[in-house]
C-alpha cells in the first residue's frame, strides 16, 4: 500500500506540483491549505508523512506544529518543513518545534524525496531517469 | 510656546569667567535656566552620567581636561547633550576643530554678550534635536528599505516554487512525451530558474550584511575540504567552458577559524566569478597556505586567466552592486552583489580580501582567515579575574555510536542538539564551551574549560549526563555518550589576575590536553 503524505500549503499552484511529483513516486497525497484545517485532515488520514509550509493563514506552520505535537497520535508524524522563510534562523527554530528537517523553497526534487524516502525508512532508490 | 527649564552644565576652573558667565544667564530674560557649575571633567562626567543635562557649557583649559580631548571627553559620555566650547581669542582654530568632533558651537571669552550667549544656546539645543531627529529618520528608512527588500525576496520564492516544480514535471516527462528539441528548451527554462533564485539568495544576504545581521559561527574547519568541496561542486560549470579547475594544496593548509558554510560560500562565489570571467580553453587556480608575514593567518588565492580587473577598479568591484562594464565574453549575469558578500564575510570572520590583476595576466583574489589555535582561544578565558576556583577543569562530552561511525547527517543533527544540551548545564560566566574541532575520530568530542575544583566538575558531570539520560530520542538513535575531566592546578598567586606568561604556559597545557585526548580517541576507533 502506497504511504500517504498529508501537505499543508496554501499556495494552490505548489501544492498541484508536489501532488504530481509525489503521485509519480507512489505517494498518496492529502491536502491542507490552512492551520485549522491540518489539524482535522491529520486526524482523518493518519498520513505517514507531513510537508509543512511556514506561512499559512490562520496560524503559521508553527502553530500547526504546536498542535500536531500536543496529539498523542499525531506527534509521532514525521514533519517536513519547506518554506520561502530563510532558513538562518527559521531552521533551528523549526527543528526545535519538532520538525525533522528543513528546506528551502524552491526545494530540489531528488533532496525533498531522498528526505523523504529517509523519513519513512525507505531505501532511497534514485528518481525517474532525468531525460 | 511656554519652555521648559533648560538645564545647563558649566564646566569652567576659572572663577571669575563662570561668575561672568553665571550673572549673564541670571539676567531676566525669555530662557527659563537652572545652572549647575562644576571645576572639572571628572565631577562633570559623573554629572553627566546621573542627571539630566540639556546643554554643556566646556571650558577647553580645564585642570584634567584639555582642548580637543575635553570635546572627545563630553561627548562620549553624552554624545546627545549639544555642547558648546568656551575659547579664548586666540584658539579659533582650535574652535573650528571641536566643531569637528561635534560640538554645536564656541564662544570666545571676553567677547560673550549675554544676547548672544542666549541665541548660542538655544541654537545648540536646537541643531542638536533636528540631528538626532534626522539620524532617526535615516536609521528608520534604512530599516524599511531593508524590512521591504528582504519580504520581497521572501514573496518571490513562492511563485519561482510553482515554475521549478512544472518546468521539472514536463521535463522529466511527467506529464506526458517531450520531444528533443522541448527539452533542450525546458532545461534552459530551468537553468534561468537556478539564476533567479541565486539572485534572489543574493539579495537577501546582501541585506542582512548591510544590516550588520550576517551570521557568522566560527569554528575549526578544514580549508582544504572547503577548497575541494567548491571545486567538485563547479567541476561541471567548468568543464562547459572546458576551463580546467585546479588547486595546490601540496603544503600542509592549517585549519582555519572559519564558519564552514560561509568558506564555502566565498570560495564558490570566486570560482564562480573566477569561471564566469575566463575564455573557453581557460584555467582556474587555488592555492592555500599560511600567510609569510604573519603565521596567524592563512591565505587563500584564487586566480583565473581571464581579461583581468583594471587597475582603478580593483577597490570599487567589492563595493554593493557594482558590475564590470561587461566584456563581450562575458554574459551579464547576477546582481553584482557577491563579491560584496564575499568581502562582508571575510572580514566579519577576521580577514582580508584584495584583488591583484597584472596586465595581461587574469586576475587573482586573495583573502586571509585567521588560523584555529586552540591557545589563543583559551588564553582570554584564563585572563578572567573572577576565578573561584583554584583548578581548572577540562571535561570532555562525546557522543558516538552503538554501531561504529556516526552518519554526516546525525553527526550534525546530534551536535547541534549536544551543544544546546552542554550549554543549558553550563555557569555561563565560569564554563566554557569550545568551539567545535575536527575531532577525527569515529563520534564527536566537545570540550568545557570549566573553572572548578573537584566538587564543581563532579556537578557539571551529574548535570550533563542527567540532560543525556532524559533524552529518548538518543538511545533510539543508537547513540552513545561519555563525560570525562581532567584538572589542571594553576600556580598559587595572591594577584587577581594570571601574568600573562603564566596564561601562556596554561593555555600551551590546555591546548595539549585537548590534543591528545582526541588523539586517543582517533586511535582508539581505527
Amino acid at each position: 500500500m502506497n504511504k500517504k503524505i498529508l501537505i499543508i500549503e496554501d499556495d494552490p499552484d505548489v501544492r498541484l506540483g508536489y501532488h504530481i511529483r509525489l503521485k509519480a513516486n507512489n505517494y498518496d497525497t492529502f491536502f491542507a491549505a490552512d492551520a485549522l484545517v491540518s489539524i482535522t485532515e491529520a486526524r482523518k488520514h493518519q498520513p505517514d508523512l507531513i510537508i509543512l509550509d511556514l506561512g499559512l493563514p490562520a496560524g503559521d506552520g508553527f502553530v500547526v506544529m504546536e498542535r500536531l505535537k500536543a496529539n498523542t497520535h499525531l506527534a509521532v508524524i514525521p514533519i517536513i518543513v519547506v518554506s520561502a522563510r530563510d532558513h538562518r534562523g527559521n531552521k533551528d527554530r523549526a527543528l526545535k518545534a519538532g520538525a525533522k528537517a528543513f528546506l528551502q523553497k524552491p526545494v530540489d526534487n531528488d533532496e525533498l524525496l531522498a528526505v523523504i524516502r529517509q523519513l519513512l525508512g525507505e531505501p532511497n532508490v534514485s528518481t525517474q531517469q532525468r531525460t | 510656546m511656554s519652555e521648559k527649564t533648560v538645564r545647563i552644565l558649566l564646566v569652567e576652573d576659572n572663577a571669575g569667567d563662570a561668575r561672568l558667565l553665571r550673572e549673564m544667564l541670571n539676567e531676566p530674560g525669555s530662557l527659563k535656566i537652572e545652572l549647575t557649575h562644576l571645576g572639572c571633567m571628572s565631577e562633570a562626567v559623573h554629572h553627566l552620567a546621573t542627571s539630566a543635562v540639556n546643554i554643556i557649557l566646556l571650558d577647553l583649559g580645564l585642570p584634567d581636561a584639555q582642548g580637543l580631548g575635553a570635546v572627545r571627553q563630553a561627548h562620549a559620555v553624552a554624545p546627545s547633550v549639544p555642547l558648546v566650547v568656551l575659547t579664548g581669542l586666540d584658539d579659533e582654530v582650535l574652535a573650528a576643530q571641536a566643531l569637528q568632533e561635534g560640538a554645536q558651537d564656541y564662544l570666545i571669552k571676553g567677547q560673550i554678550e549675554t544676547y548672544a550667549l542666549l541665541r548660542s544656546l538655544r541654537y545648540a539645543i536646537e541643531r542638536q534635536r533636528m540631528q538626532v531627529e534626522t539620524d532617526q529618520i535615516r536609521k528608520l528608512q534604512l530599516q524599511l528599505k531593508d524590512d521591504f527588500l528582504s519580504h520581497v525576496s521572501h514573496e518571490l520564492r513562492s511563485p519561482l516554487t510553482a515554475i521549478y516544480q512544472f518546468v521539472t514535471i514536463v521535463a522529466d516527462g511527467l506529464a506526458g512525451e517531450t520531444k528533443p528539441e522541448q527539452r533542450e528548451y525546458l532545461q534552459i527554462i530551468l537553468r534561468n530558474v537556478r539564476q533567479l533564485q541565486s539572485m534572489i539568495d543574493d539579495l537577501l544576504e546582501a541585506t542582512r550584511a548591510q544590516a550588520g545581521k550576517l551570521n557568522v559561527e566560527p569554528q575549526c574547519v578544514s580549508v582544504s575540504d572547503a577548497v575541494v568541496y567548491t571545486v567538485n561542486t563547479l567541476q561541471a560549470t567548468a568543464l562547459a567552458k572546458e576551463i580546467t579547475l585546479s588547486f595546490d594544496l601540496s603544503t600542509r593548509v592549517p585549519s582555519a577559524y572559519a564558519d564552514p558554510t560561509r568558506l564555502r560560500q566565498i570560495l564558490l562565489i570566486l570560482f564562480d566569478n573566477a569561471i564566469k570571467f575566463t575564455p573557453n580553453g581557460g584555467a582556474v587556480k587555488v592555492q592555500a597556505r599560511a600567510l609569510e608575514a604573519d603565521p596567524s593567518f592563512l591565505l587563500v588565492e584564487v586566480s583565473d586567466s581571464g581579461c583581468g580587473i583594471s587597475p582603478d577598479m580593483t577597490e570599487r568591484i567589492f563595493e554593493r552592486l557594482y558590475q564590470v562594464a561587461a566584456p563581450a565574453l562575458a554574459a551579464r549575469e547576477g546582481l553584482g552583489l557577491g563579491l560584496y558578500i564575499c568581502k562582508e564575510l571575510v572580514t566579519r570572520q577576521g580577514g582580508q580580501i584584495w584583488v591583484q590583476s597584472p596586465p595581461g595576466q587574469g586576475a587573482i583574489f586573495s583573502f586571509t582567515l585567521p588560523v584555529f589555535s586552540l591557545g589563543s582561544l583559551i588564553a582570554p578565558l584564563l585572563r578572567n579575574e573572577a576565578w573561584p576556583a583554584d583548578s581548572v577543569a577540562l571535561m570532555s562530552v562525546e557522543i558516538g555510536s552503538q554501531d561504529g561511525w556516526l552518519s554526516k547527517e546525525k553527526r550534525e543533527r546530534w551536535s547541534r542538539e549536544t551543544r544546546i544540551l552542554i550549554q543549558k548545564c553550563m555557569l555561563p560566566d565560569l564554563d566554557v564551551l569550545l568551539p567545535k574541532m575536527d575531532s577525527g575520530g569515529a563520534g564527536e568530542v566537545f570540550f568545557v574549560v570549566a573553572f572548578a575544583n573537584d566538587k564543581g566538575a563532579a556537578v557539571l558531570a551529574k548535570r550533563i549526563r542527567e540532560q543525556f539520560g532524559q533524552l529518548e530520542q538518543l538511545k533510539q538513535a543508537g547513540l552513545t555518550f561519555s563525560v570525562s575531566y581532567k584538572f589542571l592546578k594553576p600556580p598559587p598567586t595572591d594577584a587577581v589576575a594570571l601574568s600573562e606568561n603564566t596564561v601562556g604556559k596554561m593555555a600551551a597545557r590546555i591546548e595539549a590536553l585537548i590534543k591528545s585526548e582526541i588523539n586517543t580517541r582517533t586511535i582508539h576507533h581505527e
